[in-house]
């Protein structure tokens, strides 16, 4: 097996920052960027040069991904789509898909930053060296990127208004009945961009609208651009943690005032809690009896001008399980689909017009066996070069006391970031 | 004791698994999914469980033969409907579903914080089974059968929201005989 060789160096946020997007730029790499100051701040990472990668179909297993990843030393970055998570819990479908399942690389040179340390590990030291240069050259300043094209065209939407409203009324019809507690609802939003920059806006919406999961990631004339605030799952030498958000308040007028009517809203809360037993139901069957437990339930923090409510569910990876066992038995996140989750999705499947495809799915940073971290990738946008469409997607979560023109707006204010940006 | 738990393609049947498992000491709980119910080996089991899922009881017709093991059944809320309809109780739609929300009962001589899920609830107990707790409102928490030696809680025992889900597996433990 190769040894890497590793060069840590020290820089700032704004200098690994604008290194890590002239990394995109110039030489094809993806990369996970985080920010400082949310619960779910993760490492960033970039990796650079592709030696290998894993195109998911419906033939792949997970144990041809725990293949991909342990088989060979060094991190290993990607997503996993939703439609693979259908798979994996063997829920149908007869749409025709818009890309691959998944898609997994590993790389010549990864760069991890955090707290203020860049960690390039290579394989070769010409290699690690260059990039330690290159980081020390970089001006510890930020870039200011193009500003992105401004459409010409407004967004399409596969579920609009009326017909958001109409799958949440359907919706409703399928709690009372008994089939699902809570469904996660979503719209796609496509649109023409044509000469669109996709790398200059993911950096444009960051600076203005930072969040804990950025990531870019091109797969065949497809470029991914998540800005997702929302981890899935972690897992740090064995110990695990999901931090499901649910609950959503415009950030307007006294954040504490506000804060507290969404702490003390009943429907606000029981949405969360549903979700927070669905986690620790999909985490328990990795975690050692005993020791799968809720921590800070019902916190909350701002993003996208939103307020969202969040807890820690936390467990201790069994001793005969990898990280990957827990990744795809608990995939996709149950924020996302809703509870029961099977059933749920079933449900999705039959109201949604569209396939889900990235997002919510995950995009994923597996270091080995017993460490990991990922995101659920809503926030989600998908650029294809081809076909200069830009595809963007939102979705609420629907329980009993849901009113469907709200739930309508919930999506708009969580796809705002994207759908006004002529207006920035 | 060796515990089989039926799993009704639920999303809570993990923690199920792990509240028995923190509940009775030395037990192993085997999860099987209802897909396979029909090659499960019920023999050698001490306690079946019919975990909570999707649906109303006229979905799960599967379960003959583990009524016919006569063996000790317990029921979490749709498996709490599946035994009332089992001894011809009806259910039906709950006025003001309840997810994800926690209620106060009194039973076995205490009041406890549980939590709630659910849309569908029973309309008329079964012949022959014991309302054991209703909620203020009369709807039926708890229900079963000394004789026949099944129970059933229409409450989640194993939610994060009940403060102490493992005095319900001792409480119905005592009342299948096992301990």
């Amino acid at each position: 097996m190769t040894s890497l060789s590793t060069i840590s160096v020290s820089a700032s946020r704004k200098r690994f920052d604008r290194f890590a997007g002239e990394l995109a730029r110039t030489q094809g790499a993806d990369m996970l960027l985080s920010t400082d100051g949310f619960p779910a701040q993760t490492e960033s990472l970039v990796g650079v040069e592709p030696v290998a990668e894993l195109i998911f179909t419906d033939k792949t297993t997970p144990d041809n991904a725990k293949a991909f990843c342990f088989g060979t030393p060094g991190p290993t970055f990607g997503f996993i789509s939703y439609d693979f998570g259908m798979l994996l819990r063997g829920v149908g479908s007869a749409k025709k898909r818009g890309g691959p399942l998944g898609h997994l690389r590993k790389y010549a040179a990864t760069i991890k930053f955090d707290n203020g340390a860049a960690r390039i590990q290579a394989r070769s030291a010409s290699l690690a060296r260059d990039l330690a240069a290159a980081l020390e050259r970089t001006p510890d300043a930020d870039s200011a990127p193009a500003m992105p094209a401004f459409p010409e065209t407004p967004p399409t939407a596969s579920l609009d208004r009326a017909g958001y409203e109409a799958g949440v009324r359907e919706t409703l019809e399928r709690i009372l009945s008994g089939h699902t507690y809570q469904l996660n609802l979503s719209t796609r939003f496509s649109r023409r961009c044509p000469g669109l920059d996709p790398l200059a806006l993911l950096l444009t919406l960051r600076r203005r609208h930072p969040a804990p999961f950025y990531a870019w990631f091109s797969s065949g004339p497809r470029r991914i651009l998540s800005t997702s605030p929302e981890r899935f799952l972690r897992v740090s030498d064995g110990q695990i943690l999901s931090q499901p958000i649910k609950g959503t308040a415009r950030l307007e007028g006294d954040r504490t005032v506000a804060e507290n009517l969404l702490k003390s809203s009943d429907k606000e809360s029981a949405e969360l809690s549903m979700i927070v037993d669905l986690i620790r139901n999909d985490i328990s069957a990795n975690s050692e009896y005993g020791s799968v437990r809720v921590e800070n339930h019902k916190s909350v923090f701002a993003v996208d001008n939103l307020l969202q409510m969040y807890s820690d569910v936390r467990g201790t990876l069994r001793a005969d399980r990898d990280c990957l066992d827990l990744f795809f038995d608990a995939f996709p996140g149950g924020s996302i689909t809703g509870c029961p989750k099977k059933r749920s999705m079933e449900i999705i499947e039959e109201l949604e017009p569209h396939t889900r495809n990235v997002y919510c799915g995950a995009m994923a940073v597996i270091r080995d066996r017993r460490n990991m971290d990922s995101s659920i990738a809503i926030r989600t946008a998908i650029f294809d070069v081809e076909t200069e469409f830009l595809d963007f997607f939102a979705g609420s979560g629907i329980v009993v006391d849901s009113d469907p023109a709200k739930e309508y707006l919930e999506t708009l204010a969580k796809a705002e970031k994207f759908l006004s940006l002529e207006k920035t | 004791m060796n515990i089989l738990l039926i799993d009704n393609d639920d999303s809570f049947t993990r923690n199920l698994e792990h509240l028995l498992a923190a509940s009775v000491p030395g037990a192993t709980v085997e999860v099987t999914p209802y897909a396979r119910l029909k090659d499960a080996d019920l023999e050698a089991r001490d306690l079946l469980v019919i975990s909570p899922g999707p649906g109303a009881p006229s979905e799960y017709l599967g379960y003959d033969r583990v009524f016919s093991a006569e063996k000790p059944i317990l029921g979490v809320c749709l498996g709490m409907q599946i035994v009332n309809e089992r001894f011809g109780g009806l259910t039906g739609r709950l006025h003001g579903c309840v997810h994800g929300k926690t209620d106060t009962l009194f039973m076995d001589g205490a009041e406890h914080v549980v939590a709630r899920y659910h849309s569908l609830h029973v309309t008329e107990p079964g012949a022959g089974l014991d309302v054991l707790a209703a909620n203020r409102d009369g709807i039926v928490m708890c229900m079963g059968s000394r004789t026949q030696r099944v129970i059933g809680c229409q409450f989640h025992p194993e939610s994060f929201l009940s403060r102490d889900g493992g005095w319900f597996i001792d409480f119905a433990l005592d009342y299948l005989g096992l301990r």
